[in-house]
């Protein structure tokens, strides 16, 4: 299963993205999440710490030609083995590295190093048999500049209002170009009328593979900056991803 | 007077500028409100409507579209890249991302650069901006009079607003933290406690006019001018224009 998530700012990718790991992963899923955003999301919804730097700092350096490589000995099996961080339930999580005050020189290496890694894992069978799970940045950026070379399918998280379901629609028309076959499938969230998944379907012409209720208990996990699913086991929000992660296990777009 | 709009994607940003800026226009302002998002949405916020403002270039591919040499001043694109919103507002796209590798973002026409060059003279320039930090850093003294970082009583919002006040406090003479979406009493003390009591901070309401909006694709003021969050945003404007009287 390879998947990235993304949407509107706001729309709930962390959630969804750090909720699914952790349900795939007690499922007994080896799961790879890989957090390709500058800003907060992905390892609070984890449960996972963001290091006070970048982990990948260490893994790539700039050549006497300008051009960043991985240091020696490293290869993105190897980047992610060695610089990946732990999360719960045995989630590997690989970050980019959180922008800094001092601007993206400082944390560049960090930033190249990602950027090399994601765009080896095809490559690398070692992780044939796991689960690689992504969280794109907010908008259209990230799936212009081929930051989830590795995704089959593209999730599109998207709550009921025009200026989410707009983003939606753009970001699918660019990362469809970006990467020919794509898969995208539609997680409605924060839903609050019954009319809310067929409005968001039809605008987007696509089914929802998830339907994601609007929960004061994922209110309540943002507010504490606590995983929904350590905050709020009994959660409707958390049982529809548990029924997204269903849906995706059936699903049949793998290679 | 300029003014930047700063946050976490999804805190509300863009319909602060909307509102901001229509109320701006309606007390009699010269309003160009700078769309700096390159998922740029403020059209809608704004009351343009949500198919109009996907059909809105932006001032950086009209350029590269152009075939023939145009005038590279920023009145020139305010003119031929601009377009009236109600209330008198004229907005301007800076960037848009539309198709993949649409090269790098901060050469060119960036949308620091446009802030830059808007003169003051009369007009009140409200810039929103891409979701994080990321213009943050690139922006001097002379692109804003005041920023305003937007957050919620959201753990992962507080975060990105603790390094957009450092970066705008260095840069920037006035900031202004806008606690939006205050919905519980101690919404506001949590937001305060975490980002620092030195700090100027304005409250807006949970307001569902705000949410119908957002649903619509519509501007929350033309819903409902006396809703809670949007007369926290009008008295926002009354008082950033104290500081320039309408031309």
């Amino acid at each position: 299963m390879r998947l990235a998530v993304a949407g509107k700012g706001g729309s709930g990718k962390s959630v969804v993205t750090g909720t699914l790991a952790r349900i795939l992963a007690r499922r007994g899923h080896k799961v790879l999440a890989l957090d390709s955003d500058t800003l907060e999301g992905l390892a609070f919804s984890l449960g996972a710490t963001v290091p006070d730097s970048p982990p990948l700092l260490a893994a790539a350096a700039r050549g006497e030609d300008d051009r960043w490589r991985f240091v020696p000995g490293i290869g993105p099996v190897r980047a992610v083995q060695r610089f990946s961080t732990s999360a719960p339930d045995g989630i590997r999580l690989l970050q980019i590295g959180k922008t800094t005050t001092g601007g993206q020189a400082p944390v560049m290496a960090a930033t190249q190093a990602f950027h090399k890694t994601i765009h080896g894992l095809d490559r690398a069978r070692t992780f044939d048999d796991w689960v690689l799970l992504g969280d794109l940045s907010a908008g259209p950026r990230q799936a212009a500049y081929d930051w989830a070379p590795y995704a089959r399918r593209i999730l599109l998280v998207v709550e009921p209002t025009r200026q989410s379901m707009m983003t939606a629609r753009r970001i699918r028309t660019i990362a469809a170009q970006t990467r020919p076959g794509t898969a995208f499938s539609l997680v409605v969230n924060k839903a609050t009328h019954d009319e809310d998944p067929g409005m968001i379907a039809a605008f987007l012409d696509l089914k929802p593979l998830g339907v994601v209720p609007v929960d004061e208990a994922v209110r309540a996990s943002e507010r504490a900056g606590i995983a929904l699913i350590d905050h709020a086991p009994d959660a409707p929000a958390l049982g529809a991803i548990e029924r997204l992660a269903d849906a995706l296990e059936r699903s049949t777009v793998e290679p | 007077m300029k003014i930047i709009v700063a946050g976490k994607g999804g805190v509300g940003k863009t319909t602060l500028s909307g509102t901001l800026a229509r109320a701006l226009g309606r007390a009699g302002h010269r309003v160009l409100a700078l769309d700096a998002d390159t998922n740029p949405m403020l059209g809608v916020s704004l009351g343009l409507g949500a198919e109009n403002t996907d059909l809105l270039q932006g001032v950086r591919q009209g350029l590269e579209s152009g075939t023939t040499e145009h005038e590279r001043s920023t009145e020139g694109f305010v003119e031929r890249f601009g377009r009236d919103a109600p209330d008198g507002v004229r907005l301007v796209v800076a960037t848009r991302i539309d198709r993949p590798n649409p090269g790098c973002m901060c050469c060119g026409v960036s949308p620091e650069s446009l802030m830059r060059e808007l003169e003051g003279n009369g007009v009140v320039v409200v810039g929103d901006l891409e979701a994080g930090i990321g213009t943050m850093w690139r922006l001097n003294e002379a692109d804003a009079d005041v920023v305003l970082v937007v957050v919620q009583p959201t753990a992962k919002s507080i975060e990105v607003a603790r390094r957009a006040l450092e970066l705008a406090s260095e840069r920037v003479r006035e900031v202004i933290v806008v606690a939006n979406r205050i919905r519980e009493d101690d919404d506001l003390e949590m937001i305060r406690e975490a980002l620092g009591h030195e700090y100027d901070y304005v409250l807006i309401p949970e307001d569902a006019v705000i949410g119908e909006a957002d649903r619509r694709g519509e501007a929350a003021i033309d819903i409902d001018d006396h809703a809670p969050g949007v007369l926290a945003i009008v008295a926002l404007a009354d008082r950033l224009a104290g500081v320039s009287a309408p031309a």
